[in-house]
């Protein structure tokens, strides 16, 4: 976690040089999100074209929308992992995607292979959390960051009671925050 | 404390980490986290984790996508500076003090057109001014000139209709035989007229005197206004004469005529 913390010392004045306007500094931002970005939106869109569309539109709107973003209210991956989210969500339900939404198929282990050949083991993790997280809180939790389906949806669709999705969630973020709490 | 901690169980924090929540939602949970340190934790925990997780799951994206965004920034970059360096020239070029020299100097120049041709539309009328002027004198003094001798001819028609004027003809004497003037005389009114004069132009310093004979005696009648006019001219009161005379005498006329420089004469 020492990449993630160099991030940490610098992200302060990146956001300064971004909202004063310095291009050069959307490369560096680039340098440092661009693979987890990239990974939330191929979680999403699944067609790697599709997904680097969708980054490209994603950096362009952070760039020209950094105005709006204020440090005080959220961390800038937050605001950045929405724009994705919401981008990525666009472009499944436009035309192009709503056949392959609606005949998908509930996948027994939704995510975890999904990218696998382009790992990446310096961020690690992923076998590790499969190990702590059992499979319905992995789906909950994948459903709801990856996908943005409401618990709501998530519960009509696959027929799971609310309140079992909420406590589900609940405890896979639990165990998400105890697992990186020792790490920091 | 029961309502924060109630707060960060309900399970909103995890719905804003995983961005379930609407914009109106999501700004609620930041203002908690403003204002409870409690749930700011809470809430950077759970940021934190899910930061984590989507780490695990990153994928390189094609080296090439990279040179496409910062390609696409730097052209966004460009243009939000051209969009903001457009509305400061124009706010340049409308200032108050540049609209108002350009005003100035329309107005200087339209000023100076109009006053040159005003100047020479003056002097035109000025001088046509004169002109009228001078025609309309002329014309003042040929209607004198005619009125006058129109007088003249009245005065000359009354007499010719007149029993009681007599006109004598003055014949030139030997010495000067091609002058000859026209006398009429009225004894009982005692007016004496010349007319028709035809007398040479007297020498400077001379004049032609009237004269009237009664009884051998040359009597003054006055002096003839002979300026090369030929106009009819009345003389002094003659009551009784046998002849008309005129010789030529010094300005302002003699006590006695000079009989050498008699020019014409007639008898009555």
């Amino acid at each position: 976690m020492q990449e993630q913390k160099l991030h940490k010392i610098t992200e302060e004045e990146l956001i300064a040089r971004l909202q004063s306007g310095d291009a050069k500094a959307m490369s560096v931002l680039y340098d440092m999100y661009s693979a987890t970005l990239f990974g939330v939106v191929m979680q999403i869109v699944k067609v790697e074209e599709t997904a680097e569309d969708v980054l490209q539109e994603a950096f362009v709107k952070i760039w020209n929308s950094f105005q709006s973003y204020d440090a005080g209210k959220g961390r800038l991956f937050t605001w950045m992992i929405n724009i994705c989210r919401n981008l990525a969500i666009d472009k499944i339900r436009s035309k192009q995607h709503r056949v392959s939404l609606q005949t998908r198929d509930i996948p027994a282990s939704p995510r975890a292979d999904m990218g696998s050949d382009n790992f990446k083991p310096e961020h690690i993790g992923l076998r590790e959390i499969t190990e702590k997280l059992n499979p319905e809180q992995k789906q909950i939790i994948d459903l709801m960051y990856f996908e943005g389906m409401t618990q709501t949806e998530i519960a009509d669709e696959y027929q799971i009671p609310l309140g079992t999705v909420k406590t589900r969630a609940r405890s896979a973020i639990k165990t998400l925050v105890k697992l990186f709490k020792g790490r920091e | 404390m029961n309502n924060t901690e109630e707060y960060i169980t309900s399970g909103i924090l995890e719905l804003y980490a995983t961005g379930a929540l609407n914009p109106q939602e999501m700004r609620e949970v930041e203002q908690m986290a403003a204002s409870s340190a409690e749930v700011r934790a809470a809430l950077d925990e759970t940021l934190a984790a899910l930061e984590q997780y989507a780490h695990a799951h990153a994928i390189a994206p094609n080296p090439s996508l990279k040179s496409r965004v910062m390609q696409q920034v730097e052209d966004e970059a460009l243009e939000r500076e051209a969009l903001a360096a457009i509305p400061l020239r124009p706010a340049q070029d409308s200032s108050p003090y540049r609209w108002m020299f350009a005003a100035s100097i329309t107005l200087f120049l339209v000023s100076g057109i109009l006053s040159v041709y005003f100047y020479s539309q003056w002097k035109q009328t000025e001088s046509r001014l004169a002109v009228a002027l001078a025609q309309d004198q002329q014309m003042a003094q040929n209607f004198n000139t005619v009125s006058q001798r129109m007088e003249q001819q009245e005065v000359l028609l009354r007499m010719l209709r007149d029993e009681n004027y007599r006109p004598v003809k003055l014949q030139g004497v030997a010495s000067h035989p091609d002058a000859n003037v026209m006398v009429y005389w009225s004894p009982e009114q005692q007016h004496v007229y010349v007319d028709a004069v035809q007398l040479p132009e007297p020498p400077e310093g001379k004049q032609y005197q009237l004269w009237a004979l009664r009884d051998g005696q040359p009597i003054d009648a006055g002096m003839l206004q002979l300026n090369g006019q030929t106009a009819m001219q009345q003389m002094k009161q003659i009551g009784a004469a046998q002849a008309f005379a005129i010789t030529l005498e010094p300005e302002g006329g003699s006590q006695n005529p000079t009989l050498e420089a008699m020019y014409v004469m007639g008898e009555v």
